[in-house]
Parts: C-alpha cells; sequence; structure tokens
C-alpha cells in the first residue's frame, strides 16, 4: 500500500476511535439531560433517543415546587462556599510558611502534614461521628465546614506553587517594614492566583459531590446536601413510583453547572490534578 | 547623623522583623495542626481503643481485647465486602489503566485535530456528581427497558439481569467505576507523556519503528513511574469506595456487590456496632498506610530535600 495512504488511514482511523470514545463518555451524561423532558413512562421506552411526547419543563417545575429542592441547593452551596473560602486561607497561609521559612522542626511537622494524608477518611468515620454527636454538630453546618478547612493536600499544593514565586520579593517588602502577614497577603497572594484557582475548583467540587459524610451527620431538608436529597427521592419511594423525570432534572441541576465550570476553567484543574504526579 | 538615625531605625525594624519571622511561620501552619490534632488524630486514636471494645454506643463500652479483629476474620460478609473491593481494585488496574494509557497516547497524537474538545469530553467525567451519574447508569441497566439491553432485547434475547444477578452486578459496578475514573487516569498519564522528549520518537522513526513497537519501547517504559503513581491510587480509591455500590445496587443481590466501606458504614451505622466497625476501619487503616507508603516512597518524601 502506498505509505501515504497508509497515513491516511492511521489518521482516520484514530479520529473515529478517539471521537468514538468521547461520544460513549458524554453520552450518560446527555441521555441524563435528555431524560430530565421526560415522563417516568417514556424515560423507560426504547430507543432512548425517541423524542418526548411533549417538550416541558415540568419535570424542573415539580421539583422546584413539590421538593425541597431549593434547601438541598441552597445548603450545598453554602457547604461548599465557605469551606472553600477558608480552605484557600489557611492553606496558602500554611504553605507559604513551608515554602519559604526556615524554622525548628519543619522538617518533622512537614512529615506529619504529609504522613496525615494516610489517614483514611473511613478510618475515623464512626469517631468523627461520635465526636460530631459529643459537641452537638449532628445536624449542624459546622460538621460540613470545620473538620475540612485545612486539608494537607491543599497545603501541599500551595507550597508547590508558592516556592516557585522569588524570595528577593519578601526581602525586599521585609526592608520596607511590611509584617510577615502583610508580606503573604500582598506580594504572595497576588502572584499565586492560578494556584488558588485550582485549590479553589477541587475544594468546591470535593464538597459539593460528596456523600458519605453529609449522608451520615445531616438529618431533614433544611440541612442536607444536593446528593444527599437527590438519594432520598429515589428512597422515600415506593419501587413503582419512583419519580424519576424528576430525578433526572435534579441530576442535571446538580451536574451541568459543574461541568460547565470545569470545562471554562480546564486548565487550572488538571494543573491541580497533576502537580503531584509530574514532579519526582 | 541623620545617616545614623536611619541605619539604627532600619536595625530596628530589621530585629523586630526578624522576632515576627521566627514566630510566623507557627502561627501560619497552626491552624492544620489544631484542625488535624482534634478532627482526625484524636478520632483516629479512638477509633484504635474502640476497636478493642464492645459498644453500641448507648450502654457502658465492654473491654474483649481482640475478639473484634478476631471476629472479622470468621466473618463471611466480610470476606465477601473484602472479594468485591480487590476485584474492583483489580479489574480498575487491569483494565481501566490500560484504557487510560492508550487514551492518553492517542489524545496526544500531533495529527488529532480538535484534541482539546475531546480531551474536555473525556474529563466531563471527572467532576460529574458520583450520585446523580449513579441514578442515570440504574437505568439504563434495568432488566427490561435499559438502554444497555437494547441490543439483546430487539433479538429477542434473554436480557442480561445486570443489577440482579451476583456476577453481573459486579460487572454493572465496574463498568460505572471505569466510566468514571477513566478520564481521570487519561489526565495523569498525559501530563506524563509531555515530559518524554520529543527527540526519542524521532530517533526511532528514523529506524522505522511502528507505532506499536514505539508504544512498548518508549513510551511504557518511559512512563513507568507515573503507572507506578497512578496504579497507587487506583488502589487507595478502590479501597475507599462507597457510593457506586451504596446507590446502584445498595451492596446487593445477597452482599454480591457489597464494599469494604459499605460493610463498614452498615455495621457501624445501621447496627451500631461500633467497636466491630471499628476494627474494621484500623484494617482499612493498616492497608491504606502501607499503599501509602510505596506512594510516599515514590513521591520522594524520604529523600533528603536540599
Amino acid at each position: 500500500m502506498d505509505p501515504r495512504i497508509a497515513q491516511r488511514l492511521s489518521v482516520v482511523a484514530l479520529h473515529v476511535v478517539v471521537i468514538s470514545g468521547a461520544l460513549l463518555t458524554v453520552a450518560p451524561i446527555v441521555f441524563m439531560i435528555y431524560s430530565s423532558f421526560k415522563t417516568t413512562t417514556e424515560i423507560f421506552t426504547l430507543p432512548p433517543w425517541l423524542p418526548p411526547a411533549e417538550w416541558s419543563f415540568k419535570n424542573y417545575e415539580i421539583l422546584l415546587t413539590n421538593w425541597p429542592f431549593p434547601y438541598w441547593y441552597i445548603n450545598s452551596l453554602i457547604y461548599a462556599g465557605v469551606v472553600t473560602v477558608f480552605v484557600l486561607f489557611f492553606c496558602s497561609l500554611a504553605g507559604f510558611a513551608f515554602a519559604k521559612y526556615q524554622f525548628r522542626a519543619k522538617n518533622i511537622l512537614f512529615i506529619i502534614l504529609i504522613g496525615s494524608t494516610m489517614i483514611p477518611f473511613q478510618l475515623i468515620l464512626i469517631p468523627l461521628f461520635i465526636l460530631m454527636s459529643r459537641i452537638d454538630w449532628v445536624n449542624h453546618p459546622a460538621s460540613m465546614i470545620v473538620p475540612w478547612m485545612a486539608p494537607a493536600f491543599g497545603i501541599f499544593l500551595m507550597r508547590q506553587y508558592i516556592q516557585a514565586v522569588p524570595t528577593e520579593l519578601m526581602e525586599s517588602a521585609r526592608i520596607d517594614g511590611a509584617s510577615e502577614f502583610r508580606i503573604y497577603a500582598q506580594v504572595i497572594v497576588p502572584l499565586v492566583r492560578p494556584g488558588l484557582t485550582t485549590l479553589a475548583i477541587l475544594t468546591f467540587l470535593g464538597s459539593w459531590n460528596s456523600y458519605i459524610w453529609p449522608l451520615m451527620v445531616l438529618r431533614g431538608n433544611e440541612v442536607i446536601t444536593l446528593p444527599v436529597g437527590i438519594a432520598t427521592m429515589r428512597s422515600q419511594a415506593t419501587a413503582a413510583q419512583i419519580p424519576y423525570g424528576e430525578m433526572m432534572a435534579a441530576a442535571s441541576m446538580v451536574s451541568v453547572p459543574v461541568i460547565i465550570l470545569f470545562v471554562a476553567l480546564q486548565r487550572y484543574f488538571i494543573s491541580g490534578l497533576t502537580i503531584g504526579a509530574v514532579k519526582g | 547623623m541623620i545617616q545614623s538615625a536611619l541605619a539604627r531605625g532600619r536595625e530596628a525594624r530589621a530585629s523586630g522583623g526578624l522576632h515576627q519571622h521566627k514566630l510566623a511561620p507557627y502561627a501560619f501552619i497552626s491552624p492544620f495542626y489544631v484542625l488535624f490534632g482534634f478532627f482526625f488524630m484524636a478520632p483516629s486514636l479512638i477509633a484504635l481503643v474502640l476497636s478493642l471494645f464492645r459498644w453500641d454506643g448507648i450502654n457502658d463500652p465492654r473491654f474483649v481485647l481482640t475478639r473484634n479483629y478476631g471476629r472479622l476474620v470468621s466473618d463471611k460478609v466480610f470476606a465477601q465486602a473484602a472479594t468485591n473491593t480487590a476485584i474492583y481494585a483489580i479489574a480498575s488496574l487491569l483494565i481501566v489503566i490500560p484504557i487510560a494509557l492508550v487514551l492518553a497516547v492517542l489524545l496526544n497524537s500531533k495529527s488529532l485535530r480538535f484534541s482539546n474538545v475531546w480531551r474536555a469530553m473525556y474529563f466531563t467525567p471527572v467532576v460529574t456528581s458520583t450520585v446523580a451519574i449513579t441514578l442515570v447508569f440504574q437505568i439504563l441497566y434495568n432488566r427490561d427497558t435499559g438502554f444497555l439491553n437494547a441490543p439483546l432485547i430487539y433479538l429477542g434475547l434473554e436480557p442480561i439481569y445486570w443489577l440482579g444477578d451476583r456476577s453481573w452486578a459486579k460487572v454493572a459496578i465496574i463498568i460505572l467505576i471505569a466510566w468514571r475514573s477513566t478520564g481521570l487516569l487519561t489526565i495523569y498519564f498525559l501530563a506524563g507523556l509531555q515530559s518524554i522528549p520529543e527527540e526519542l520518537y524521532e530517533a526511532a522513526s528514523i529506524d522505522g519503528a511502528s507505532a506499536l513497537r514505539r508504544l512498548f519501547s518508549i513510551t511504557i517504559p518511559m512512563l513507568r513511574p507515573i503507572i507506578l503513581f497512578v496504579s497507587i491510587i487506583v488502589l487507595l480509591s478502590s479501597i475507599q469506595i462507597f457510593d457506586e455500590p451504596q446507590i446502584l445496587t445498595g451492596g446487593g443481590p445477597a452482599n454480591a456487590t457489597m464494599s469494604v466501606v459499605q460493610y463498614l458504614y452498615e455495621r457501624g451505622f445501621t447496627r451500631l456496632r461500633l467497636g466491630f466497625a471499628s476494627a474494621v476501619g484500623t484494617v482499612l487503616f493498616a492497608t491504606v498506610f502501607i499503599l501509602s507508603l510505596l506512594q510516599l516512597q515514590w513521591y520522594g518524601v524520604f529523600r533528603k530535600e536540599d
């Protein structure tokens, strides 16, 4: 075969494989959004690409009026938003200290920091829950925020970013009489915005999608989060009456804004995930 | 006069700064250690102690030494959950990692057009809520009208009982895990591919090496550290699987898909066997600890820095 034709064919094959895989990957998400406009009966009718008899936002209307969905949404937004603000502050501050200061016991403290990532959250699931009930934080928003405000991973991430900031900038600010905290706030923070954005996305996403912890500590519509709420939509119904149409509307409202955010901020997200992987 | 006054002022400020300089880093790192001590270290120690007791959370705890661990070893449901979790881990290692690796190589190819668009599509599962997508898969797995059974139904064949058959239910969970994690692993491999020097490939193509040959003699050997890193990540996250089986199958049918964390959750919360569940947590911890040591070794944390 003419090598140029062979070359052409392999490029075509490459595109066929990559594109069909990509379509397969997004298919369940497309199915979810498409189904959110159908009735439950239509969702369970083959083939799935049949359009609904009537295009309507009915599932969304029911979701917003008959279900405490708006509460769940606001709760999730508040937990994820507040925890993100604290994480950004505490992790960048500690990351700054580990990146730019020499102090006694620094090495051992750093090993403790890294070692803490070894504790699987599941080990402490039960004792942490017991602790929460002892300090009356069960069903309290603090249980979704306070324990998660300074994750070791975030400190490690910020340390990597801050190490790249030239130390001379700090020194000259110090000669100008700036306090250490001012150096952090006015010299370091503006220079590590990409790192902060990355950490913000990862933290927000982690809190937004978390399931097992809110499932345990939160009860009642005034406090539960979106994933827990959506799961209860199914568990509360009898098998024959599971409101799949409304659940698909809810699932779309949880996922679609986050997917859009991700596509817009993809670069930051990926750099955060790979910062540990490439070094080494 | 003026010169020396200025100099003295500068000195004073510098020494004040120095004092501050010494304390500041401790102040900056303290939030982590306070929160870690209170919410993670203390509960971890409580879990270790509690694993030696029998406690329902209401009556007084009773010291039973290692009897919880003894029960755990002989518990058939735990053995089942541990086996299931191992199956998920092995499936991820043997199926998801190779797919992600090949996908990364394809996405990295220079002749691929619009590669950013395809990349974004592959990464969407990483950010999608597990609960939301698991409910979608539940519809797709439906025996009589699920999309995954559609070809069999049209051909008039017996449809697969995805969520009701002991073996197929495991396959269903593995497909869902694969769907969710392939994109994430691809991100790691893509980052690794970018660190391979271009010259290696140029030299190989001058020598007339085929694409397959280049994959096995350049790409895979050069990616070895990343492959190891990703394998450990996959093992760690497999051990902690909860959301997928909890929502898709509830651990059923007859515990056929139950994971270790689900077992822990069920024993601890539904049955209030807090001491026993703490023993399960401790076993998990020992497993994760060993895997993490391997990971840290890879990160180079134990290498002397600077």
